[in-house]
Formats: structure tokens, C-alpha cells, sequence
């Protein structure tokens, strides 16, 4: 069943007030987490989370098309590397 | 094998009776095994013409200049497949391959090294670089941001970073 649309998204109260601290210094720092049940907000767009994946904190740069999701979306906890190929990174 | 050489695919054996291989492709786009010339295998003493003949569910079907049987297909097994580095397109300003990146030295802002990229990973919010060290213990994910990697030079082989706070150990 989905979520009542009257409760809001969820979020869990910690990372708001990481976000908030993070934005008002306007340090170029990861903001640890460990809650990949909370959604990503629109004030959370720009900055960059390291969520945790049960060993290690998975950067992760908040874009526009990202709000919505979960965190943990972004985080995998299982490694899979594949074949380099002919596979291109797009320097942001 | 060569290290201007990227693995692109692998031979999985027979397809048919008739001479073709099925093929495995390694490729963001799997269709382009093919495109990138004559492939060579692992230790470059074999060239492979390739021409894919249909899809498959494991793959492509394909034909093998010089591969007329089931049981010259299927000796076939096994091998992998290298493209030169050379055939593969020019790619736009700020995009790079998966292949030139990986074992780049990276360092700070400050000249001291950080460690190797040692893979590009990507899990939807952007390219990350693994970074390890003998100096890092676990290996570190950089996003590969114009903020964090402000300078690729395939030159000489080095990345800039400016990474995040908090990223590396004594970051």
C-alpha cells in the first residue's frame, strides 16, 4: 500500500538537520548518512551524501531528476564491476 | 595482451551447425562489438573478422572469417575478444573512457598522491572513481565532478582532485 499522501514524504529527522547545517556553512563537504529509507528532498539538490551501503559511504551528488526517490537507490550493496569496454564517463 | 588493447566480448562456443559462434559483447551498446575493425584475442596472435548474423539470447550469432564448422566454432570457446584502443571514436570534451581512466595516478591539489583510479563505477547519480592506495585503506569513491577532478591529463597519466571534505581519510 502506498504512503498517505497527507504524512508528506518521508524523512528521517537527522538528515534534515545534516543538510541544513551543511548548506547554511556552504562547506564543499559529504554528508554522512545512513538512512537509505529517507526520500530526497528538492532542498537537498547540489549537495553530495555519502550514503552508506553497509561497509562504506557511496557518494552520492543529489541532481533535480533525483527528488522523490530513496536514498539507498543510489547506494548498491553489492559490487559488480563488469568489463570496461567501450563504456564513457561524463565529467559533470 | 597489448595495454592499447580493450576487452569488447568473448566467444561462447557454437551456434548452430553451420559455422557460427555466439558471441558476448561487453559494449554499452551491445551491437557494436562488431564495429570496432578486426579483434584480437587475448595475446594478440589471433585476428578475428567478425559479422554478427542475428541476435540471440545469450548474445549475437555470428560468422568468423575462417570458421566453416560446428567444431571449428566451438574450439573457439572461451576466447576474448580485444579492440585497439585506436578504433574507438573520439569522444566530446569532458567525456572519457572507461578504459584511459582506470590506473590514472591521482593526485591533490597540492601535488601529493592519493592513489590509482582503479574502476569507474556508476550507480545513477553520477560517474564515481575508485580510488586505491597503499596509503587508503579501504579504496574511495570520487565523484568524477568538475569540482572534485578539476584536471584529466591522459598525457601524463594524472588526475587532479579536489575531493570533498571528509572523503579521503586525512581529507
Amino acid at each position: 500500500m502506498a504512503r498517505a499522501v497527507w504524512k508528506g514524504p518521508f524523512v528521517d529527522s537527522y538528515v534534515l538537520k545534516k543538510a541544513e547545517k551543511s548548506r547554511e556553512s556552504g562547506r564543499n563537504e559529504v554528508i554522512k548518512i545512513w538512512s537509505r529509507r529517507s526520500t530526497i528532498l528538492p532542498q537537498f539538490v547540489g549537495l553530495t551524501f555519502g550514503v552508506y551501503n553497509g561497509k562504506k559511504h557511496v557518494p552520492v551528488l543529489v541532481s533535480e531528476d533525483m527528488i522523490g526517490q530513496k536514498f539507498g537507490e543510489y547506494s548498491p550493496t553489492r559490487t559488480y564491476y563488469g568489463h570496461m569496454a567501450d563504456k564513457k564517463a561524463k565529467r559533470k | 595482451m597489448s595495454a592499447d588493447r580493450v576487452c569488447v566480448g568473448a566467444l561462447a562456443g557454437a551456434f548452430g551447425v553451420n559455422g557460427e559462434v555466439r558471441v558476448k559483447s561487453f559494449c554499452a551498446e551491445p551491437e557494436a562489438v562488431a564495429d570496432y575493425g578486426p579483434l584480437w584475442s587475448e595475446d594478440g596472435t589471433r585476428r578475428f573478422a567478425l559479422t554478427l548474423t542475428q541476435p540471440i539470447k545469450t548474445g549475437f550469432a555470428a560468422r568468423i572469417d575462417g570458421v566453416a564448422t560446428k567444431e571449428d566454432a566451438d574450439a573457439l570457446r572461451g576466447i576474448r575478444l580485444y579492440a585497439d584502443r585506436d578504433a574507438l571514436p573520439e569522444l566530446p570534451e569532458d567525456e572519457f573512457y572507461h578504459a584511459d581512466l582506470v590506473g590514472l595516478e591521482v593526485r591533490d591539489t597540492g601535488g601529493a598522491v592519493l592513489g590509482r583510479v582503479r574502476a569507474v563505477l556508476n550507480h545513477g547519480a553520477g560517474d564515481l572513481l575508485e580510488v586505491a592506495g597503499p596509503e587508503l585503506g579501504e579504496p574511495v569513491l570520487l565523484p568524477f565532478t568538475q569540482e572534485a577532478v578539476p584536471t584529466v591529463d591522459l598525457a601524463s597519466g594524472r588526475i587532479v582532485a579536489d575531493p570533498p571534505e571528509g572523503l579521503f581519510p586525512d581529507g
